[in-house]
């Protein structure tokens, strides 16, 4: 027989609910809380890290699969291009493991010509983007190996983001593609490298819109824009950030249109760098 | 909700959250993925009416945010609305179509992504409206058609159904 329920009085029940939801999120927006929040969060990822990498481990194979069946188109283009390389690789494949491979990442990673003396934390990426709204990756770093909030992550070709969030052993990065404004980086252009703008980005896997660009500096398509070192000491100077794919502006505009992508390929990341930059007070 | 209920809800939350983390994650089309953790509250209303839609759409929605960078409560304020909203829309329905839990899930995928989007917005960041709604709802509101089935099924498995005859109208046997 089939257990059943007094149905209580549902309008009390969703109006206590609804309530208590925008008390936590007023808390959590405002800040009053926020330490406490970031703290459970932290926890929970800490918690949960052990779980989502064992799983991660098992279904990583199948979730590969789904991708590539939801991206075959994509995927034969770029496998007619892979073949070209196989041969070559092959022999290499025989005598160098997935190890190897791994290390050499690493190493490219060890002698960036844009972090001179920067101490660096190597990370792994291990999960991307958990919300739909939000471009961020997480990191197997964290607190523990001197990671902290604010610090900013790249690539072996360039800027990838900073970070926003840190437990102990993970910390989440917010890409630079991120459609909120805590996402603009400060680069320059030019000759000289003395002309500033503001890149802001659109969306996951979306090109930048470079803001502030005057009319008149030459910037053109392929131009690569760097980072300022302006903007408060978030980001050191002369870090590649993105590349121009498009420039264009009337007359009467007073300031140019710009689009850029980013040097690193956000969409597929891998392995990449915490700077240990200090952040300004 | 007795203790058994409650047991088998958690497990069922932590199931649903390492898939959709480990596994959903990595399914990517224009940047945006499915999203299971939102059919939880749906399967919750269309299950166990509005009253305990809302809870287990709250609770579901709170641990969601533990590891979602956004507003912490955001996803509990979406879930409890989408629990006690789909347990009210198909409260009076006759549960005798195959298709019913697959066009709530769709319908309440939508109404939680757009909801999502615009509280997003309203606490400061419209990026969200304008770069990142549409593909999520063209990416995961067909996906949730597929989920619909096997997350409902796991939900009817956790919480008993609020009077005679929903079970068997959703396919789980009298306990």
């Amino acid at each position: 027989m089939a257990r059943t329920r007094r149905p209580r009085r549902p309008r009390l029940t969703i109006g206590l609910l609804i309530l208590l939801s925008i008390t936590i999120i007023t808390l959590d927006y405002r800040g009053d809380a926020h330490g406490s929040i970031s703290s459970l969060k932290s926890a929970a990822s800490d918690a949960f890290s052990p779980v989502q990498r064992g799983v991660d481990d098992i279904t990583h194979p199948i979730g590969s699969f789904l991708a590539g069946a939801v991206n075959g188109g994509k995927l034969e283009e770029e496998n007619a291009k892979l073949r070209q390389e196989i041969g070559r690789l092959q022999q290499q494949a025989l005598a160098e493991g997935a190890t190897q491979n791994a290390i050499r990442s690493l190493d490219r990673l060890d002698h960036l010509p844009w972090t001179p003396g920067i101490p660096t934390v190597a990370a792994q990426v291990i999960a991307m983007n958990p919300s739909n709204f939000s471009a961020t990756v997480e990191l197997d770093v964290g607190a523990a190996k001197g990671v902290e909030q604010g610090m900013p992550v790249v690539g072996g070709a360039g800027l990838v983001g900073r970070v926003t969030a840190t437990s102990s052993s993970t910390c989440t990065v917010l890409l630079i593609t991120d459609a909120s404004p805590a996402s603009q980086v400060g680069v320059s252009y030019g000759p000289t490298s003395t002309d500033v703008a503001l890149t802001q980005g659109t969306g996951i896997g979306k090109p930048l819109v470079v803001n502030y660009v005057i009319p008149g500096p030459p910037l053109r398509k392929g131009d690569i824009l760097t980072t300022s070192g302006l903007q408060g000491a978030v980001y050191p100077p002369l870090i590649p950030v993105a590349r121009v794919t498009k420039v264009s502006s009337t007359a009467s505009s007073t300031q140019q249109a710009v689009t850029a992508v980013p040097v690193s390929n956000l969409t597929q990341l891998d392995y990449v760098d915490v700077l240990q930059w200090p952040q300004a007070p | 909700m007795t203790s058994a209920d409650l047991a088998r809800s958690t497990i069922v939350m932590f199931v649903v959250l390492a898939v959709q983390n480990t596994l959903l994650d990595s399914v990517r089309v224009a940047g945006a993925h499915p999203d299971a953790m939102l059919l939880l509250p749906m399967a919750a209303g269309y299950v166990a009416g509005p009253d305990r839609g809302a809870g287990f759409g709250f609770a579901a929605g709170l641990l969601a945010d533990l590891f979602l960078p956004t507003t912490f409560g955001l996803s509990a304020l979406v879930g409890c609305l989408l629990g006690y909203g789909t347990g009210l829309a198909t409260r009076g329905l006759v549960r005798s179509s195959w298709w019913l839990p697959l066009v709530a899930a769709a319908g309440a995928t939508a109404a939680g992504l757009s909801g999502y989007a615009i509280l997003g917005a309203v606490l400061g960041d419209p990026g969200i409206l304008r770069a990142d709604l549409v593909p999520a709802l063209t990416v995961a509101t067909p996906a949730a058609v597929v989920l619909a089935t096997p997350v409902v099924r796991m939900v009817a498995w956790a919480m008993p159904p609020v009077a005679p005859g929903r079970g068997a109208a959703i396919g789980v046997g009298a306990r």
